[in-house]
């Protein structure tokens, strides 16, 4: 046995994102990690500070392309909790119809990409398939399919056509029938059930211990959901439940984002008929913001994001600061890939659903001198799912 | 009596400047004491720390703590003011709350805050800056 050290990144087939991981091993085992952040760190806190509060919002859209309505809204709650300033109804309900959605297609792209990543190509093929059609409801909704500029202090910038409703319900039904399809076949498969059981556990203490948020610290067992806890829009007039499991391992990980597809579909459905019955305002005029510090945060598909923000009484603000849900789940990747064989490392990085734009906030150059890694995980992760599937499979 | 008011009652002597808001709880604390709240609010009462906040302002600087009680959507915020503006130092938290060594990390790495006691102290979003700026965001701010 040997003891080796494996570098991942920062530019590398599997990885999304610029990374570097660097894992020491023994043998198979996973002995240690390494984590450097750093390589997409672009300057967005000191950047806002230089935008009027209203030209902040379409900033921080872009800190994130899948989370490119968590960081405006958590943005807008801050400004609001400054002055207490309260929103329309309607206009309530469509910040949480676009949280939603957002949810869902970011939950059915991490399934894809976990598919990917031990082998279930079909999973991830479907499940990239059938996140089209919320994306669709985001052009209807919004006239965009990403990034879309709905989010203003004291409301919403555009309203939901009534006449569009009846086609979004039409679209959540598909959505909807395939959702139970992705659920049932995650729940019956026993090859998926052995690839994950058991692999990437963070412990309930370890999940307290590193502050971890969102889906992440609810598959180890903590019921924490901003939604909840904190409700904001129309999170206290809708009802779901908050999905909670307790072995924290990446099938745990795997079924709360599922669940809680399940459960966001079903917020959506509220919505709509809500939207559908009331009429109203979407935007309350608010003509200052006064000195003072605000703090706003919202459930992100990855956990909580969190803005806080300082007013002088100018139209800008003198402090704006962003902490993203993945800031705090990745260094739980210490607690989680020790021990484990190299096969799991991937799908134990990927668990946590990282997101490394929302994670850094200037440019870096590559050192020369790390070279690429020659091992490839993923032909490694997905021999092993094939090793199983053969055993239970019996051939 | 709520978590807020017991809070207060526990801990009078040791703290300043509050400001009350609906589930936020902003106060200024000495930087001897700032391991002892962060013991309270993270090992006795279940807190769990969303992030800090740095900030240069004319008194100083500020480092502003977030710790989060999720059971009632509560925030506790304990801002710790270095008058020592050439020399800014501050007693880390990162030995009680594993969750805030980055965050020091990154305010030693943007603002040059020293972090008293933090195990790995190193930069950590501009390690390799290619124009080898030190403390960007104070550096702008005196420019």
């Amino acid at each position: 046995m040997s003891k080796n050290i494996i570098p991942v990144g920062p530019f590398h087939p599997l990885l999304e994102e610029a990374e570097y991981f660097t894992l020491k091993v023994d043998g198979e085992k996973v002995i240690g990690i390494d984590l450097d952040i750093g390589w997409m760190h672009r300057g967005h806190e000191f950047i806002s500070e230089t935008k009027t509060f209203t030209q902040s919002l379409y900033l921080v859209e872009r800190i994130c392309g899948i989370c490119s309505t968590s960081h405006p809204l958590a943005c807008v709650h801050a400004i609001e909790d400054i002055d207490n300033i309260d929103i329309p109804l309607r206009a309530r309900y469509i910040r949480t119809l676009i949280g939603e959605l957002e949810r869902i297609h970011s939950h059915l792209l991490w399934i894809g990409l976990a598919g990917h990543f031990i082998g279930y190509d079909t999973l991830w093929m479907w499940a990239w398939k059938y996140r089209e059609p919320v994306l669709q409801m985001f052009e209807i909704i919004s006239g965009n399919r990403n990034h879309y500029g709905m989010m203003r202090v004291g409301g919403v910038a555009k309203d939901v056509d009534s006449s569009s409703i009846p086609k979004l319900y039409s679209i959540l039904d598909d959505i909807a029938s395939k959702m139970d399809m992705i659920a049932k076949a995650a729940n019956d498969d026993p090859v998926l059930r052995s690839r994950l059981v058991g692999v990437g556990v963070l412990s309930h203490e370890d999940a307290v211990r590193f502050c971890a948020v969102g889906p992440t610290s609810r598959a180890s067992g903590i019921p924490a959901d901003v939604r909840k806890d904190d409700p904001s829009d129309a999170y206290d007039l809708v009802e779901f439940n908050t999905i909670v499991m307790k072995n924290g391992d990446v099938y745990d990980k795997l079924v709360v984002r599922v669940l809680e597809t399940l459960e966001s579909i079903k917020i959506v459905r509220q919505c709509l008929d809500m939207l559908k019955n009331i009429n109203g305002p979407i935007l309350n005029d608010v003509k200052e913001i006064s000195p003072g510090e605000g703090i706003g945060r919202y459930e992100a598909p990855r956990g909580e994001v969190f803005h806080y923000i300082r007013s002088d009484g100018t139209n800008r603000p003198v402090r704006h600061k962003v902490r993203a849900p993945s800031y705090v789940n990745i260094p739980t990747f210490e607690a989680s890939c020790i021990g484990i064989p190299i096969a799991d490392a991937l799908i134990t990085l990927a668990a946590v659903d990282p997101c490394y734009c929302c994670t850094e906030r200037s440019i870096k150059v590559v050192d020369s001198a790390r070279q690429p890694t020659k091992i490839d995980l993923l032909k490694i992760s997905r021999e092993k799912t094939e090793y199983l599937r053969r055993q239970i499979n019996g051939n | 009596m709520d978590n807020v008011d017991n809070f207060i009652s526990l801990h009078n002597s040791k703290i300043s400047k509050l400001i009350k808001k609906k589930k936020r709880l902003y106060f200024e604390v000495k930087n001897d004491y700032i391991r002892e709240i962060t013991d309270y609010l993270f090992n006795k009462i279940g807190c769990r720390l969303s992030t800090a906040t740095a900030q240069e302002t004319y008194n100083g600087i500020e480092v502003l703590y977030h710790f989060s009680h999720d059971e009632s959507g509560q925030y506790f915020c304990p801002r710790v003011v270095i008058t020592d503006k050439k020399n800014p130092e501050i007693n880390s938290i990162t030995l009680l709350v594993k969750g805030a060594e980055w965050i020091e990390r990154e305010m030693y790495d943007l603002w040059g805050i020293k972090f008293i006691d933090h195990p790995r102290l190193e930069l950590l979003l501009t390690k390799d800056n290619p124009a080898g700026i030190k403390q960007p965001l104070r550096f702008r701010r005196e420019s």
